[in-house]
C-alpha cells in the first residue's frame, strides 16, 4: 500500500502546522506541529474527538482561517504554492476549484433563497468563464454524478424542498463541479440518518475511485474511517499522535489513545445472557401515543400525529433493556409515557416502582444551575423521606464517593464541573432514593469517547450493586451492546425487533437492524 | 477584557452616583440643613449662597432641605412601586408560565388589556378613584407595574419549564409549588433583578409625572416632581428652583440605569 503511494504524485503537503487563537489573554494552541501528505487519488482519514484540532486543520488547508486573531505557522504546499502565505487572489483560484470542502450540517450550508442549480454552478462561475448553457450542463452533470434522481427537477428546486441526504448530495455536487483534486469532507455524515449515512459514504467511495479525487475524510468515527480510508491520521489535543496505513494501525496501534479508540469498538458474540429474575417491573401492552399537530388555525379540528404504535414489552427486575432507534423514532416519547408525562395515550402499562427516575442526555441542562451539588443530591430524600438533614447530607456524601467524585464537590455549583462529572452527579441523584426503575435517555451521547467509557462502567457497576432495572435508550449500538442484557429496535414508533443482545446483534432479522449494525461497524470483518 | 473593565466602570460610576443620592435621602430622616417646611419671608426666592447652597423657594423654604426630603419621598414611592409590581408580577408570571393552558390564556389576556394602557395613565385613573397621597400613589403605580413583570417572568418560566432539570425535579418528587418557587424562580432572579432596576427608573419618572400633574404627593410633602411643578412659575426669576430638583432626578435615573446595564 505504502509502496503504491510513493509512485503516485504528492499533491498536498502540510508541514509543521501550528494554529493558535488570540482572543484570550493567553494564546490557545489548537493545532501543534501537524504533518500530513495527500497523494493523488488518496483517501486519507483524520480521526479525533471534538476539540482535537481536526476541523481547524481542514479549514487551514482550505484557507478559511484568515481572521487576524488566529496565528498560523508552518507550511501548506499545494502545487508549489504555500497556502498560508500566498496572495488572496492566488488562494481564491485554488479554493473551490482545486480544493473544495463539504461540511457536517447540510441543513445550514445551503443558501435558502437560491435555487439548487444556481448554488451548484456558483463555484464554476467564479473560476471559469463559460456560456450559460454550459454552466447548466455542467451543473446537471454534477447532480447526476452524485446520483440525485431527476437532476433537471432538482436544478429548479429550493433547499427546503429537499431532504437532509439530498442536500448533502447537492453540497457534494457543488464541491465536485470544478473537478477538484482534493475534497475535504468534514464529518459529512454525522448529521444524517443511518440509512442515508451509508449511501453518502458509498458515494464518496465512488467519487474517489471514478473521478480520482483525493478525499480528506474527517470524522470522530473510527470504524467508518476504517471502512473508507486507506490511510489515517489520529489526532488528540492538537497533535497527530499516530498516522499511517489504516489496516496497519488497526492491527498494531502504538499510541495509547489509538488503542483506547480501537478498544471502544466492541467485539460481539462474547456476552453471556442469564435471566436476572422472573419478576416484571414494568410491563407495557399496546401503547399508542399521540401528539397534537399544529394546524395554524384558532378554531377547527385539531389533528393528531401518532408517535407510538402498538408498543408492548416487559422489563424484568434487575436487567438493562436497550431501546435503539434513530432520532425522531419515538424513543423519548416512550420514556415520557412510562413516566406519566404524556397524557394522550392508549393501551396500558404497569409500573411497579412508585418513583421511577431518569438520567437525561444533556448533563448541562439536567442539573439546576442555581443549586449546589449537595443540595441537588439531597432533593429526592427531602421529597420522598422524612430523614433528618444530617442523615441526608451523610447519604449525599456517600453517593458522591460511590459515583467516583470527591466530597469537596458538595458545595460546588454545576457550572464548575465538567460534562463527565455532571453526568456522574445526575446518575447519583437518580439513585439517591433507591428506585426500582431507571430510564437512561442517551446518558453518554453528549460526552467524549473516553469519558463515555468511564460513565458506562460506573452505570454498570452501580447497577450490579443495587439491582435497579434500567431502560437504556440510545442511538449508539456500541454503547447499547456494552451495557444491555436485551435490546429492542424501534423504527417509526414501532418496535420492529427485540431479543437477547447477542441474538439480535449476530442474527438480525430485519433489514433495518442490519443497516443500523453495518453503520456502527458491526456485521463487518472485525466481528469475532 | 477591555470590555469587561468598561462594564465594571459603568457599574461603579452608577453605584457611586446612586449611593450618594441614597445617602442624601437617608440623611434627611435625621438631619436637614433647615426644616424643609419652615417658611421664611426674608429669604423668598433667595439665590445661591453659602447659607442656602441651592437657594430658596417662593415661600423662603431651603431648597436643599426640600430636595433631600423630596428625594426620600420619590425613592420610597419608587421602591414600593417596584416591589409590589415585582412581587405580584412574579407570582402571576410564574403560575401562568408554569401551568399554561386555559388558565394562562385568560390571565394573560387580562394582562394584555392592562398592558395596552400606559402604566401612568392606569395609575392616574386609580389615584383619581382612591385619592392622592403617598401610599395611594405607591398602590396605584404598583398595580400598574404588575403586568409588565408578569409578562417577563412568564416568558422566563416558559423557557425553563421544559428544561431537563425541571423534569428531573418532578421525578424526584417535588410538588408543583416546590418546582416553581424552589427550583425555577431562583434561576429567574437575575432577570427579575435587572428589570427591577429598570422598573425603578420608570417608577421614579411616573411618580414625578403624577406629582407634577398635582395628583401625586400632596403639599406640604415634598417630592421632586411636586417641586418641579411648583417651580414652573418662577423659571425666569429663580431658575435654581427648577434646576436642582430636575438635576437630582436626572442623576438618580442615570445612576440606576448605569447599574442596570450590567
Amino acid at each position: 500500500m505504502m509502496q503504491e503511494n510513493r509512485s503516485k504524485e504528492m499533491i498536498l503537503e502540510v508541514k509543521d502546522l501550528n494554529i493558535a487563537f488570540h482572543d484570550h489573554t493567553l494564546p490557545e494552541t489548537v493545532v501543534v506541529d501537524v504533518d500530513l501528505q495527500v497523494y493523488e487519488g488518496d483517501m486519507l482519514g483524520i480521526v479525533g474527538e471534538s476539540g482535537s484540532g481536526k476541523t481547524m486543520t481542514a479549514l487551514a488547508i482550505n484557507g478559511l482561517l484568515n481572521r487576524h486573531d488566529i496565528q498560523k505557522k508552518g507550511e501548506i504546499t499545494y502545487k508549489g504554492v504555500d497556502l498560508l502565505t500566498c496572495a488572496r487572489n492566488e488562494l481564491r483560484q485554488i479554493q473551490g476549484n482545486d480544493i473544495s470542502i463539504i461540511f457536517q450540517e447540510p441543513m445550514t450550508s445551503l443558501d435558502p433563497v437560491q435555487k439548487i442549480g444556481r448554488q451548484v454552478e456558483e463555484p464554476l462561475r467564479l473560476h471559469e468563464k463559460l456560456s450559460e448553457e454550459t454552466y447548466k450542463e455542467r451543473a446537471l452533470e454534477a447532480l447526476r454524478l452524485v446520483e440525485l434522481p431527476s437532476p433537471e427537477e432538482i436544478y429548479e428546486r429550493y433547499p427546503h424542498e429537499l431532504s437532509g441526504g439530498q442536500r448533502q448530495r447537492v453540497m457534494i455536487a457543488a464541491a465536485m463541479i470544478c473537478k477538484p483534486r482534493i475534497l475535504i469532507a468534514d464529518e459529512p455524515t454525522t448529521a444524517l440518518d443511518v440509512t442515508i449515512q451509508e449511501q453518502i459514504v458509498e458515494l464518496l467511495k465512488k467519487l474517489n475511485q471514478n473521478e480520482k479525487t483525493a478525499i480528506l475524510f474527517i470524522s470522530h468515527d473510527l470504524s467508518l474511517v476504517r471502512k473508507l480510508c486507506s490511510k489515517v491520521a489520529v489526532m488528540k489535543d492538537g497533535y497527530v499522535v499516530e498516522a499511517g496505513d489504516t489496516e496497519e494501525i488497526f492491527r498494531n496501534p502504538r499510541h495509547a489513545y489509538t488503542k483506547e479508540l480501537i478498544a471502544a469498538i466492541p467485539a460481539i458474540g462474547v456476552k453471556e445472557y442469564e435471566k436476572k429474575s422472573d419478576e416484571i417491573i414494568v410491563s407495557a401492552r399496546n401503547l399508542n401515543s399521540y401528539y397534537p399537530a399544529r394546524t395554524g388555525k384558532l378554531f377547527g379540528k385539531r389533528k393528531k400525529v401518532q408517535i407510538l404504535k402498538d408498543v408492548s414489552f416487559d422489563l424484568y427486575k434487575g436487567e438493562i433493556l436497550g431501546l435503539v432507534g434513530e432520532s425522531g423514532c419515538g424513543k423519548s416519547t416512550l420514556s415520557k409515557v412510562l413516566l406519566g408525562m404524556v397524557k394522550d395515550t392508549e393501551g396500558s402499562f404497569v409500573n411497579k416502582d412508585a418513583h421511577p427516575q431518569m438520567v437525561f442526555q444533556d448533563p448541562y441542562g439536567s442539573l439546576n444551575p442555581g443549586k449546589t451539588i449537595g443540595w441537588i443530591l439531597q432533593e429526592p430524600l427531602r421529597n420522598f423521606t422524612d430523614l433528618s438533614d444530617t442523615i441526608c447530607e451523610e447519604k449525599a456524601r456517600n453517593m458522591l464517593k460511590r459515583v467516583g467524585l470527591s466530597e469537596e464537590l458538595m458545595d460546588r455549583y454545576p457550572n464548575q464541573l465538567s460534562g463527565g462529572q455532571r453526568q456522574r452527579v445526575c446518575i447519583g441523584a437518580a439513585l439517591m432514593a433507591e428506585p426500582g426503575f431507571l430510564i437512561a435517555d442517551e446518558p453518554v451521547s453528549a460526552l467524549d469517547v473516553h469519558i463515555q467509557e468511564q460513565v458506562l462502567s460506573l452505570l454498570k457497576e452501580l447497577h450490579d450493586q443495587i439491582g435497579v432495572s434500567i431502560l437504556f435508550i440510545s442511538h449508539d449500538l456500541r454503547v447499547v451492546y456494552r451495557v444491555c442484557d436485551r435490546v429492542m429496535i424501534m423504527k417509526e414508533g414501532r418496535i420492529i425487533e427485540s431479543g437477547v443482545t447477542d441474538e439480535v446483534f449476530l442474527h438480525p432479522k430485519e433489514e433495518y437492524t442490519r443497516q443500523l449494525l453495518r453503520t456502527s461497524g458491526f456485521l463487518d470483518e472485525n466481528v469475532v | 477584557m477591555i470590555q469587561f473593565l468598561k462594564l465594571r466602570k459603568n457599574f461603579k460610576a452608577g453605584a457611586v452616583i446612586a449611593g450618594i443620592l441614597l445617602f442624601m435621602a437617608l440623611l434627611s430622616l435625621f438631619w436637614t440643613p433647615y426644616d424643609p417646611e419652615k417658611m421664611d419671608a426674608a429669604h423668598k426666592l433667595a439665590g445661591l449662597s453659602l447659607a442656602h447652597p441651592m437657594g430658596c423657594d417662593n415661600f423662603g423654604r431651603d431648597i436643599l432641605s426640600r430636595v433631600m426630603t423630596g428625594l426620600r419621598t420619590t425613592v420610597v414611592i419608587a421602591v414600593g412601586t417596584v416591589l409590589i409590581g415585582a412581587f405580584f408580577g412574579s407570582i402571576v408570571g410564574s403560575l401562568t408560565g408554569y401551568f399554561g393552558g386555559s388558565f394562562d390564556e385568560i390571565v394573560m389576556r387580562i394582562n394584555d388589556v392592562l398592558l395596552a394602557f400606559p402604566a401612568v395613565l392606569l395609575a392616574l385613573v386609580m389615584v383619581s378613584l382612591l385619592g392622592g397621597g403617598k401610599y395611594n400613589v405607591i398602590l396605584a403605580l404598583g398595580i400598574a407595574f404588575v403586568p409588565s413583570f408578569a409578562r417577563m417572568v412568564r416568558g422566563e418560566f416558559l423557557r425553563c419549564k421544559d428544561l431537563d432539570y425541571v423534569k428531573n425535579a418532578r421525578l424526584q418528587g417535588a410538588g408543583h409549588m416546590r418546582v416553581i418557587f424552589v427550583h425555577i424562580l431562583p434561576n429567574v432572579m437575575p432577570v427579575i433583578l435587572s428589570s427591577v432596576l429598570i422598573g425603578f427608573n420608570n417608577a421614579v419618572l411616573a411618580e414625578a409625572g403624577m406629582s407634577y400633574l398635582g395628583i401625586g404627593v400632596q403639599p406640604p410633602d415634598a417630592s421632586l416632581g411636586r417641586m418641579l411643578s411648583e417651580a414652573q412659575g418662577y423659571l425666569y426669576g429663580a431658575p435654581w428652583y427648577a434646576l436642582f430638583p430636575g438635576l437630582i432626578l436626572v442623576l438618580l435615573i442615570l445612576g440606576v440605569s448605569l447599574m442596570g446595564n450590567e
